[in-house]
């Protein structure tokens, strides 16, 4: 591992030094099932000849809090204080008057914090070593742990973008809104930035299976079955997407973390399986699905998005009522009101889908309004598949409580706005997921669609004392998280039609004032995200506002920890501190995120342009016809080529709205890519007719279409009860069981398909090239189940 | 109003942070203190120029745009400007500057749908006498 000092990074293109203010950001900590307990290491080193000012702007991870920090150097070492924020931008200001090394952690709207560093002097090195806590993506089978080390740039109808300097772009929020955060610049190229890595540690209760990343290279140490370390493989990287790990574990059980404080007190925290809350209904769903098309989709994440819808309709049965609705600036809704899941609905609604092009920017509430109207006031749930780069979020999360529609979120981007998705959809009762660009956002779709709309349990309750309360719906895959103190007596769960009793063993390590930070951190994210600015407040109650910032105040004292009502503060006085010097203010620069175009955001500023009075009439052809208001003003080629010869103005205009997918990447698509199995089986789930049966010309040719479906899903690990298509399997098996007036040896055959469902596997055999034949294939199928 | 203060005082005067205005002066948009130091200053016209930035802000102008601004660089070099053209009737066309904020494009879009609804459908007798 290279030093600080040692580090020069270079600019590619020249081979010159680059001046970085901060250099390194390194992470480290434990990463448990209820959340992560993590340090990040920041080093600052300042190539000035006066004292330096760094800005450093980082988003915060899901339901995370900020506890203290310890800034180091050449003979000094002082950890920070947590005051209100006035008085502890009071002091840093005050530092900064003397002259003093000073530090100040501030969090703003939307999860992002301004790590400012000031008076750092000519030639010297400092480190400030944050301490932060936060949650991580719970599934019932393991969990996600996603890091941000970059800061996505985010939509934001009042927000200004351009380009500043070559390859950089700068992005400028109001300030009535916003206050005086200070954004990163925004550099295309990340190569040349600061060096970042991460050394952690998952540890569960349950054996740790699998432990890997999506999206970095790592390497992976076992430690005893429980424990695992994993570091980034490579000696550096650069800081243009999500850290993302992954644990699986070996089986599926509840988990209580448990210990006891200083006082005798007992915390805890509890991560149910949604397993252990029974089995879905069998309830006709009331489904929207909401595609976010804003220009930031563009590309493989809308065109998986269009697969994983068309699957996810080849669910719903007659009985089931849909919606689909896209946004960008604009809402199209495929029909005013919810349909049933017919085949003449399901085939129409894929043709809307085919005209679906990612454009304009993320109107997110409008979208979630029209698709709340569909549901008409009546019980229904909505599925988002968004990226979510969106600012603002306290306001729109505002409107998505007093919508009043449960809102389930999959989320895609390299950068994080996880934070944002998991408050959107457990503010409104639902469950989320986020994923990378480069993962199938199609099956996780699928995934999620499954468990919408039926959820195991209703009105959970705990038996002892639980912050913050347990959530109103229960979700197949989704566990339960739970923070509380407890005594030796077993936590006691109940809900409609049922209840759990889970043991409670305290450990003897330090787990007590972890859970408890979680908790306080979850609880701060909470009430955090019912803290939109003063401009977003204004038609509201100035009394409901002073009461969320008085509940901040609170819980930051309570749990020392950081919030947007408390910041933390460290002022290092030191021999030779000379007052009222200027220090030199520098923002550290970020990577765009992986997969995420410059030019979608950030436009070129041209020079001189013609001005519209020099323009000459001669060259205009007329045609009423082009004025459409559409999310891009209509603009005539032919009108404004002759004037505009030679610029770039068209690319440059249409970037600005849309993201350009990477010629590489088209032509691939347009060669046609390598069928995957789940591409195949996705194919199959789109084709299920209504009653959950596949097409045929007869009762005959469907009943083997369906078995032998059925029997590919089965090979691929996917049954009745687990794995991505669960719903289909189980809508296959159903349709089989319904049939009748078969012969009886067919009928044998559909009974024997039907047993191999309920042991969940398959016979040997290619079932998937079978699927995918058409035919009549009783008899291969009775050949290979008679082998069997 | 005294023509020397700190940059506290400054801040409070405008209603900047210090740490803004440090940002400011670091971006070229304001100059240095007027002595450094333990007596750095700052003048009536640090002040004025801060109510400039703010004013050229509302109007929608980024820090970028508004260094230049004042450095004096002239306008047609440095702003972003495309034109989109909406031609609404053969003798009717309207230029709308391309590098507005989403925001403001989409007002401006909903007037030009409205105008041009009113020059398409021939008045009725009752839109009249309501003009009138």
């Amino acid at each position: 591992m290279s030093t600080a000092a040692s580090f020069t990074p270079l600019v590619a293109a020249t081979g010159e030094a680059l001046n970085l203010s901060m250099q390194r950001l390194w992470l480290t900590g434990q990463v448990l099932p209820a959340g992560a307990r993590l340090t990040v290491q920041h080093v600052f080193r300042s190539e000035e000849s006066q004292p330096l000012e760094v800005i450093y702007s980082f988003p915060l991870p899901r339901d995370a809090a900020l506890r203290s920090f310890r800034i180091t150097g050449e003979g000094f070492e002082t950890h920070s204080e947590l005051k209100e924020t006035e008085e502890a931008v009071k002091a840093y200001e005050e530092g900064i008057a003397r002259g003093s090394l000073s530090a100040l952690a501030r969090s703003y709207g939307d999860g992002v914090v301004n790590l400012t560093v000031g008076n750092i002097r000519p030639k010297e090195t400092v480190t400030v070593h944050l301490e932060l806590l936060c949650g991580v993506e719970l599934h019932d089978d393991g969990f996600r742990f996603r890091f941000p080390f970059t800061l996505a740039p985010a939509y934001h109808p009042r927000a200004k973008a351009a380009v500043t300097a070559s390859g950089e772009g700068e992005l400028e929020l109001p300030a009535g809104e916003f206050g005086d955060v200070i954004l990163p610049r925004f550099r295309e190229d990340a190569s040349v930035l600061h060096q970042i890595g991460f050394e952690l540690t998952m540890v569960s209760q349950l054996v740790l299976d699998e432990v890997g990343s999506p999206s970095h290279a790592v390497r992976v140490k076992q430690n005893g079955g429980r424990s695992v370390r994993v570091a980034l493989a490579a000696e550096k990287d650069v800081p243009n997407r999500d850290l993302v790990l992954d644990a699986r574990f070996q089986s599926v059980a509840p988990q209580v973390l448990a210990g006891r404080d200083k006082s005798g007190n007992g915390h805890f925290a509890a991560v149910v399986p949604s397993s252990s809350f029974g089995v879905p209904s069998e309830a006709p769903q009331r489904v929207v699905i909401l595609l976010d098309r804003s220009g930031s989709m563009q590309g493989e994440p809308i065109s998986q998005a269009r697969k994983a819808i068309d699957a996810c309709l080849g669910v719903l049965s007659e009985k089931d009522f849909f919606g689909l609705v896209a946004f960008d600036n604009e809402v199209s809704a495929f029909q005013p009101k919810l349909v049933p899941g017919t085949r003449e609905f399901r085939d129409r609604a894929h043709a809307f889908l085919t005209h679906i092009e990612a454009r304009g920017g993320t109107e997110l509430v409008q979208g979630f309004v029209a698709a709340a109207s569909l549901l008409e006031g009546a019980d229904g749930d909505i599925l988002i598949l968004t990226d979510g780069q969106v600012a603002g979020t306290e306001k729109i999360l505002a409107d998505a409580r007093s919508a009043g529609v449960r809102l389930h979120c999959l989320g895609i981007g390299s950068a994080s706005q996880d934070r944002f998705l998991a408050l959107l959809a457990r503010e409104t009762g639902g469950v989320s997921r986020f994923l990378t660009p480069r993962e199938r956002v199609d099956l996780a779709a699928v995934d999620l669609f499954a468990s919408v709309g039926r959820p195991l349990a209703c009105g959970l309750k705990a038996g002892v004392n639980v912050q913050p309360e347990p959530p109103s719906f229960v979700y197949r895959g989704t566990p339960v998280l739970l923070f509380g103190e407890t005594g030796d007596a077993p936590i006691e769960l109940n809900w409609q039609g049922g209840q759990l009793s889970l043991p409670v063993a305290f450990s003897e390590s330090d787990i007590a004032e972890t859970v408890r930070l979680l908790q306080g951190a979850r609880l701060i994210t909470d009430w955090e995200s019912r803290y939109p600015s003063a401009d977003a407040w204004a038609p509201l109650e100035k009394r409901q506002q002073n009461r969320v910032a008085q509940r901040l105040l609170e819980l930051s004292r309570t749990y020392q920890l950081a919030s947007r009502a408390m910041s933390l503060v460290a002022v290092v006085k030191r021999a030779g501190d000379s007052p009222g010097e200027l220090p030199k203010t520098r923002v550290v620069p970020v990577g765009m995120a992986q997969d995420t175009a410059f030019g979608a955001y950030f436009q070129p500023v041209t020079q001189g342009m013609p001005s519209p009075g020099a323009l000459p009439s001669a060259a205009f052809t007329m045609n009423p016809a082009t004025m459409t208001m559409t999310a891009m003003p209509t603009v005539s080629r032919a009108v404004l080529a002759p004037m505009l010869e030679g610029s770039q103005i068209f690319s440059r205009i249409r970037e600005q709205f849309s993201r350009r997918r990477p010629p590489a990447e088209a032509s691939a698509e347009a060669a046609g890519q390598a069928e995957t199995a789940e591409d195949m089986l996705l194919a199959l789930a789109s084709r299920m007719d209504a009653d959950g049966g596949m097409p045929g010309r007869d009762r005959e040719s469907r009943a083997i279409s369906t078995v032998v479906a059925l029997l590919a899903f089965l090979s691929q690990g996917h049954t009745a009860t687990s794995g991505v298509f669960r719903s289909h399997v189980a809508r296959l098996v159903s349709f089989l069981k319904s049939l009748t007036g078969l012969s009886a040896h067919r009928q044998e055959v559909v009974a024997a398909a039907i047993e191999l469902s309920n042991k969940g596997a398959a016979p040997t055999g290619d079932w998937m090239t079978l699927a995918g034949k058409p035919g009549d294939h009783w008899k291969e199928v009775e050949r290979r189940l008679s082998r069997a | 109003m005294s023509n020397s203060r700190t940059l506290a005082e400054l801040s409070e005067e405008s209603g900047i942070p210090a740490r803004t205005i440090r940002f400011y002066i670091a971006r070229g948009l304001l100059d240095g203190p007027v002595k450094s130091g333990r007596s750095a200053v700052y003048s009536t016209e640090h002040l004025a120029r801060l109510e400039k930035i703010k004013q050229l802000q509302g109007e929608g102008r980024m820090l970028t745009e508004i260094a230049n601004h004042l450095a004096g660089v002239p306008a047609e070099r440095t702003a972003p400007s495309p034109w989109w053209q909406h031609i609404i009737q053969n003798d009717v066309m309207v230029w709308v500057r391309g590098d507005l904020s989403p925001w403001r494009t989409k007002q401006i879009r909903a007037a030009i749908d409205e105008f041009a609804s009113r020059l398409r459908e021939p008045e009725s007798p009752e839109s009249r006498r309501n003009r009138q």
